[in-house]
């Protein structure tokens, strides 16, 4: 994971980004920033977890064949966490791409420490 | 860079998500046991009755160990619904055949698990579900002494007011 040279990313790895956003660790506080949709929100293990659990659940298919006269606007509430989001398909479309590379990341991440550990031990 | 999730939690999301779906399935094998223990009663099997009454506990017990280590490894054990369940049988028989299936698909789900643990290489949930295969063996074994005994007692005459009489005293001794 490689570190931008700005003053606040001495502090947060960039763990993934596209266009529209990006995800950095922030080490010293155990959680993550997500860059997203005009604002960056602070989320912890659980909540991030809620997140990736909600946003995978929006099924992109159905709410492009949905006929009904609705918005296309879909809001994104958490349980006790602190943000929401209101996302149009587009955004919804963009907030799973960066949610995925975000896991694929994490979980390489994850493989990194488990073989530096178990050969170090 | 730190692995957050790795210190929150010892198991992976995968891992997490089949054992809550094994919470689930014992679950559901707890409520089927109490309406096969339902059906043997009203229809005077009563140590049948007993004995699915017991299966059924065991059932929860084993629903409550898996809740209990998802949470005591990090993760978030989920209280499963538990819907469709069978109340009426068309026989004595035909319960029996359906218990020693229910047996057999924990047995395999459980092997599932493994199987992904193994891919995953956590050794940890490996040794956890050993406890869970020996007392599938155990399950398994009674299940299939129960419906042996339609075969070998025959339900003619009083055969199923026998059969009722030796389901309870079925006994699985292998210390191994």
């Amino acid at each position: 994971m490689q570190n931008s040279t700005t003053e606040i990313s001495t502090l947060w790895a960039e763990v993934f980004s596209t266009k529209e956003g990006s995800v950095h660790q922030c080490d010293s506080e155990n959680c993550w920033y997500i860059d997203f949709g005009g604002k960056i929100s602070r989320f912890d293990y659980r909540c991030l977890l809620k997140l990736k659990k909600a946003i995978y659940a929006m099924n992109v298919d159905d709410i492009l064949l949905n006929s009904n006269k609705a918005s296309d606007l879909e809001i994104v509430f958490i349980c006790a966490c602190d943000h929401f989001y209101i996302l149009n398909i587009m955004e919804i479309i963009a907030f799973q791409e960066l949610l995925e590379g975000t896991f694929v990341m994490l979980s390489l991440n994850h493989i990194l420490h488990d073989c530096l550990y178990r050969i170090s031990a | 860079m730190k692995d957050i999730i790795r210190i929150k939690s010892l198991i992976s999301a995968d891992v997490e998500m089949l054992l809550n779906q094994q919470i689930k399935k014992e679950a559901h094998s707890s409520s089927l046991y109490l309406s096969m223990a339902s059906w043997c009663d009203r229809n005077g099997f009563d140590n049948s009755a007993d004995y699915f009454f017991k299966q059924a506990e065991e059932e929860r017990a084993h629903q409550l160990k898996f809740f209990k280590y998802v949470l005591d490894m990090g993760g978030t054990a989920i209280s499963p619904d538990v819907t469709n369940i069978k109340n009426e049988y068309n026989s004595f028989r035909e319960v029996f055949e359906e218990a020693l299936d229910m047996e057999v698909n924990i047995t395999q789900s459980i092997k599932n698990i493994a199987a992904r643990c193994h891919k995953e290489q956590d050794f940890v949930t490996l040794e956890y579900l050993n406890w869970f295969f020996k007392e599938q063996r155990e399950e398994e074994y009674i299940a299939r002494r129960a419906l042996e005994l339609f075969d070998v007692i025959g339900e003619e005459g009083t055969g199923r007011w026998e059969i009722d009489k030796h389901v309870g005293k079925i006994h699985y001794s292998n210390e191994a």
